[in-house]
């Protein structure tokens, strides 16, 4: 252990608090000045009087929240360092969705690096996550736990166009979360040259036609609106996970259940969610990716917050990193 | 090997019946005869030894990763197959390529613990994840993927030419590697070691009393029973006798203190009670015997085993199951007259003239190890499972009580990464500062209450002690149980019977939950 923890970064009510830097970061109630790392609903929540994200991310919030999404908004880049009351931030690439973004936080030559939500594998939606040297380190822990170990994403979503060519009678219905994932598997179904229209529960269309006007590119999507009854069967819906199980979802008759997340690794949860085809597809550091972070970006320190923080920090701690549990309350413990 | 993997994988992904028994159907199918039999043992739990105890595999998965890493994970994970599946840490995966009656033959060869822990840990080693967790649901038996024997039965049915009661029959007889019954189920002779009269046979269940039903029948139409709160069980008279449990299991030797020895075949159906000085005692002193293998002298006089005898399926060459229970009641009789054994009786009948007062007898009952009672139609035949206008279980109005949740832990199974096991408690005394726990309850809240359940658990720890949470005094649950007793196990100094959550009181402040004198006096 060779430094003290910083004293200049605070827990509040509303989150978590760079007294320097007087803002906020991903926090939970409105707060005069937040610093959002992506466009989640449980990191970017409305009303706050301003805001300071990339512009990917400040585009969503518009999108999602209309006029609530804030007063006023300050555009983060690359390439420049900006000075916030009397710290400097700079962004990095989070490689966890379209438009997130790590906070590196820079206070009396003090390096804080706020990863938000990230992963390591290559995702054609976002920018890779890069890694740079800080002092403290706070990472997710969602999948901090060794059992978790993603497999490659395309083995999985070959899984999806096999099932789809083996049950040509039936519809396909894939739980996806709205911003991020659905984009992302149809993404790669387009890679291993799957070319059917893919139709989408009305929920995920807004944020579809997002990615597609930024020059992400999703081949044809339709709403399934404007599919009729006698044509579900051979098709490929997406919808959100919480549809998999309710009313809307019983329009459809014969039908393969499918939920793309990396909770599907563990087969209970398949079960508990009557999943029939689970596919592992995490936008989460796994295990692995997590300590290979930890690894490249060398800090003194590593905080843990939302998700399975008792395992990392116990893992760390034995590694000889100075590691504790944030604790922040409000992020969803188990969504993705 | 990998067909039988892929078949578990399966089986817990599918939801519906109909395609289970599909899946099992095309397996049995596609399958050679030994891979059917062994995948057959495996699947209905008759495998004949155990090959690795839970601690043996716990320390196996801690010594390839890390004790910590290990507890962290099987915590959330919630199965142990599973958790080491995932954890095993290997550099050399790959699919293993080996028949299952091969894998099955050469573990069933290893009279060496150790031996078999090597060949073990080589074979994780090459294995997908897939195929470790399938491996380590064999060698530790109680697969739970969802497959009951009737479903499997009906899969036989399907692939062979035996009609469902003929396999019913002799199901319990085949024995390892069950490839004796494949070759029966394609038209072959029953193997000869199979002797129909030392096999059990399957019990007749009671169905839940409904009151609406019950308005229009006649009482005369009906018999009325106790039901004691001891333990299902079938006896074999003959000179072979045999004990069966509930679930087929036999007991024989944990209960050697009943007379099965007698020159001829009875089979007979009751409850195995302890009694003393003519008095039936509690579950919890039966609790003592159940799974003794060899009681010593004295547990068997401390807790003398009785066995009340309530129906009969064979006498001798007569198979009373299709006799009526008024003729069966009659040879039951008749053999206990006979015999004259000093441990075991009839079970008497009630005397009662409308369902209101076999409701009040039922209520009032003193005998406090009474369960309720049970109603069974006269004409009714002896038949497998729950069957209409058959027999009828009318349970004793359950205590209620309010209590405090105070600890939480994550459930298994289905219920993985849930917190739905709760420990309750109430007051230590009428000054209201300090709890003791009472019990402990995993069920009676629906899917939704879970969900509430295990929210509230979260935004109300105050401390975790391993997998356990202790949890903020604050929520109150309404807690039924059948029966409650004394024990010196429990801190509380009282025990309560199947105990479980009939509702979630979100509004009613702790102050208002009785203290441990209140749930003293309950027991008298």
């Amino acid at each position: 252990m060779r430094k003290t923890n910083i004293n200049w970064l605070k827990k509040k009510r509303e989150g978590l608090y760079c007294v320097p830097g007087n803002f906020f970061i991903d926090p939970v109630l409105p707060v005069e000045k937040a610093l959002i790392t992506h466009a989640h609903t449980d990191h970017a929540r409305p009303n706050n009087k301003s805001i300071f994200s990339s512009k990917e991310t400040i585009e969503l919030m518009h999108l999602r929240y209309g006029e609530s999404y804030c007063s006023d908004f300050q555009i983060a880049r690359f390439d420049e360092k900006i000075k916030i009351n009397d710290v400097t931030v700079q962004i990095l690439p989070a490689g966890h969705i379209f438009g997130s973004i790590q906070f590196l936080i820079n206070y009396k030559g003090y390096r804080l690096l706020i990863s938000g939500d990230y992963k390591r594998t290559k995702d054609k939606t976002c920018l890779s996550y890069e890694p740079v040297k800080c002092d403290t380190f706070i990472t997710e822990a969602t999948f901090g736990l060794p059992i978790f170990n993603h497999p490659n994403d395309e083995s999985e979503v070959k899984k999806l166009i096999k099932s789809i060519k083996a049950n040509v009678n039936k519809t396909h219905l894939i739980g996806v979360y709205a911003l991020g994932k659905c984009q992302r598997l149809i993404t790669l179904l387009r890679n291993l040259g799957y070319d059917e229209t893919i139709y989408l529960h009305g929920a995920l269309t807004k944020i579809s036609d997002f990615y597609s006007k930024n020059n992400i590119k999703l081949g044809n999507i339709s709403n399934i609106s404007e599919c009729s009854r006698s044509e579900y069967a051979n098709k490929l819906v997406l919808c959100p996970p919480s549809s998999l199980n309710d009313k809307w979802s019983q329009k459809f008759k014969n039908v393969v259940k499918g939920y793309a997340s990396g909770w599907m690794r563990i087969r209970q949860r398949v079960k508990q969610k009557n999943i029939e085809l689970p596919l592992i597809l995490s936008d989460h550091a796994d295990w692995g990716e997590i300590l290979k972070t930890v690894n490249d970006v060398n800090p003194n320190e590593v905080l843990v917050t939302h998700g399975r923080e008792e395992a990392l920090v116990h893992y760390l701690t034995k590694k000889n990193f100075k590691s504790s549990a944030l604790n922040l309350i409000g992020f969803e413990d188990e969504n993705e | 090997m990998n067909d039988f993997v892929e078949l578990l994988n399966d089986l817990i992904l599918s939801p519906s019946r109909k395609k289970k028994i599909n899946l099992l159907k095309i397996f049995f199918c596609k399958s050679n005869l030994k891979d059917k039999g062994w995948a057959f043992c495996i699947l209905t739990n008759r495998m004949d030894r155990k090959f690795l105890s839970v601690k043996e595999l716990k320390e196996l998965i801690i010594e390839n990763s890390d004790e910590d890493l290990f507890r962290f994970s099987y915590d959330y994970v919630g199965d142990l197959a599973e958790t080491i599946s995932l954890l095993w840490r290997t550099n050399n995966e790959k699919n293993t390529k080996i028949n299952l009656h091969e894998f099955m033959e050469l573990f069933s060869s290893f009279d060496q613990k150790n031996k078999l822990k090597t060949k073990l840990k080589s074979f994780l080693d090459r294995s997908s994840e897939n195929q470790r967790y399938a491996i380590i649901k064999i060698l530790t038996g109680g697969l739970r993927v969802g497959v009951s024997n009737g479903l499997i039965k009906e899969a036989l049915k399907l692939s062979g030419v035996r009609e469902k009661s003929e396999i019913e029959e002799f199901w319990h007889g085949f024995k390892l590697p069950c490839t004796d019954l494949f070759e029966w189920l394609d038209g072959k002779e029953l193997p000869k070691y199979i002797n129909r009269k030392k096999l059990f046979n399957s019990f007749m269940l009671a169905n839940n009393y409904n009151s609406n039903e019950f308005k229009t029948y006649k009482t005369d139409d009906y018999i009325a029973e106790f039901k004691w709160d001891g333990i299902r069980a079938q006896i074999i008279f003959s000179e072979d006798g045999k004990i069966f449990s509930r679930n087929g299991e036999d007991i024989t030797n944990s209960f050697c203190d009943i007379n099965t020895f007698i020159k001829g075949y009875f089979v007979v159906d009751g409850e195995i009670v302890v009694k003393k000085n003519n008095k039936v005692l509690s579950f919890n002193h039966l609790q003592k015997r159940i799974g003794r293998k060899n009681p010593s002298k004295k547990l068997i006089d401390d807790y003398p085993i009785h066995f009340i005898a309530y129906d009969i399926l064979f006498y001798t060459n007569v198979d009373c199951r299709t006799l009526s229970l008024i003729e069966r009641k009659k040879y039951l009789n008749r053999f206990i007259n006979i015999y004259k054994f000093n441990n075991i009786s009839t079970s008497s009948l009630i005397k009662f003239s409308s369902w209101d007062q076999l409701q009040n007898i039922k209520e009032t009952s003193l005998n406090n190890h009474i369960e309720g009672v049970i109603i069974k139609k006269k004409t009714s035949l002896y038949k497998k499972g729950r069957v209409i206008e058959g027999w009828y279980k009318w349970k004793r109005n359950p205590f209620s009580v309010d209590f405090i949740i105070m600890y939480a832990q994550r459930g298994h199974g289905k219920r993985s990464s849930f917190y739905s096991d709760f420990t309750f408690g109430c007051w230590v005394d009428e000054q209201l500062t300090k709890l003791v726990p009472v019990g402990k309850a995993y069920s009676g809240y629906t899917n939704d209450e879970l969900k509430s359940l295990d929210r509230w658990v979260r935004n109300n720890t105050v401390e975790r002690f391993g997998p356990v949470r202790s949890l903020k005094p604050g929520l109150v649950v309404e807690v039924s149980f059948d029966n409650i007793n004394y024990s010196s196990r429990h801190k509380s100094g009282v025990a309560l019977r199947f105990p479980r959550f009939t509702r979630i009181r979100w509004d009613k402040p702790i102050s208002e939950v009785c203290s441990l004198k209140y749930i003293k006096d309950l027991i008298n």
